[in-house]
């Protein structure tokens, strides 16, 4: 179905579009942490790690397994979230990454760290603190409220896909 | 429902995705690095010391200048352990920072590099509140007697503005994203706090 302003059946086509914003919600999560992940991984670690080392939160040798874990978390989740696989749980651990950032960076707000840009998508954009906060905040809301509707959530994905082909 | 078709495609995917990060990796891994000449004139220290620092250098990040700071105290400390390099890495964030590598190269072509270059970090926190830093690097240039007539045409030379960008371009094939990004003994080290311990462990491994 074509779906436009001019479209005879407009109102099916809104209603089409409504029901598709939980997998394109799950689906924008996922791809923001996939692009977020992709970018630090392709470059060497050293970068992340001078990132984190700025938030003055963590030990070295901790900064340093940071540096080299989270990027990979953040690229799985974001393509398990994508595709719609293992979902419930992807999003569980998505929201408490995003709970553990919201943190790093309030902490450095208030401790007012001479943080200009936030390094959280590597080299590719940046944003100031209260901007990232404030992304982070609204990532988190949606993907909390996809948590509820998981029956929705769930839609165009391999977790669906993979159950009907095993009661199939 | 058994898991064991959903656990097999998350393996998949995990190789898969692997695969792609790698091959990215590799790809840019391969390309041309070391494609500058090492210049003598940004250089100090013993040629043959057993520690060899590359720093990609913006002269006007406060890092940077915290990072000059130590490191001129530690070279001064092992003096015949430490060579350092500097190669220009000005960022677009700070208005000053190709100005400043720009005088400083001039300076180098006088053989007065390393005079600019501390007086400039040492400074650093009057001239990057600048609107125009100009007269500020005009007065160093004056102090550490650099000839003007030369510093002049030097400044209005292209293929100073172009080593500059070279500098920058191996940064960036490198994969350096901020400053100070030193390479010691070729390993990759960002920032004073990594490289401070880096210094240390290789310092008390000369001394075994």
């Amino acid at each position: 179905m074509v779906c436009n302003l001019w479209s005879p059946n407009l109102f099916d086509c809104l209603r089409k579009l409504k029901n598709s914003r939980y997998p394109l919600s799950r689906i924008m999560i996922g791809g923001l942490f996939v692009v977020s992940g992709f970018e630090k991984l392709v470059g060497p670690y050293q970068n992340f790690l001078y990132v984190i080392q700025n938030y003055s939160f963590l030990p070295f040798f901790l900064g340093e397994i940071a540096a080299r874990l989270l990027p990979w978390s953040e690229f799985f989740l974001g393509i398990f979230l994508v595709l719609g696989l293992w979902t419930k749980w992807t999003l569980r651990a998505v929201m408490a990454l995003l709970l553990m950032f919201m943190g790093v960076v309030i902490q450095a707000l208030i401790r007012q760290l001479p943080i200009t840009e936030c390094g959280c998508f590597g080299g590719l954009i940046s944003f100031p603190l209260p901007v990232i906060l404030a992304l982070d905040t609204t990532v988190f809301v949606f993907a909390w409220f996809l948590s509820f509707r998981m029956e929705e959530a769930e839609r165009c994905s391999l977790d669906r896909y993979l159950a009907r082909n095993e009661s199939a | 429902m058994s898991q064991q078709p959903k656990i097999k495609v998350t393996l998949l995917i995990i190789a898969f995705s692997l695969a792609v990060v790698y091959g990215v990796k590799f790809f840019l891994g391969i390309m041309p690095q070391n494609t500058l000449s090492s210049g003598q004139t940004r250089a100090k220290g013993d040629k043959g010391a057993a520690i060899q620092i590359t720093e990609f250098i913006d002269l006007e990040c406060p890092a940077c200048a915290r990072g000059a700071e130590y490191l001129g105290r530690i070279m001064a400390e092992h003096p015949a352990e430490i060579r350092l390099e500097l190669k220009y890495f000005p960022l677009p964030s700070h208005r000053h920072g190709f100005l400043a590598a720009r005088y400083a190269e001039c300076a180098a072509r006088q053989g007065k590099f390393w005079p600019f270059h501390d007086a400039l970090i040492a400074r650093q926190p009057n001239w990057s509140r600048l609107t125009d830093a100009t007269p500020a690097f005009a007065l160093i240039a004056k102090e550490i007697l650099l000839d003007p007539g030369r510093l002049e045409v030097c400044l209005n030379d292209k293929s100073v503005d172009a080593l500059i960008q070279e500098s920058h371009l191996e940064g960036e094939r490198r994969g350096v994203k901020s400053t100070p990004t030193y390479y010691v003994n070729g390993k990759m080290v960002v920032g004073l706090q990594s490289l401070e311990p880096e210094l240390v462990r290789l310092l008390a491994e000369i001394k075994k």
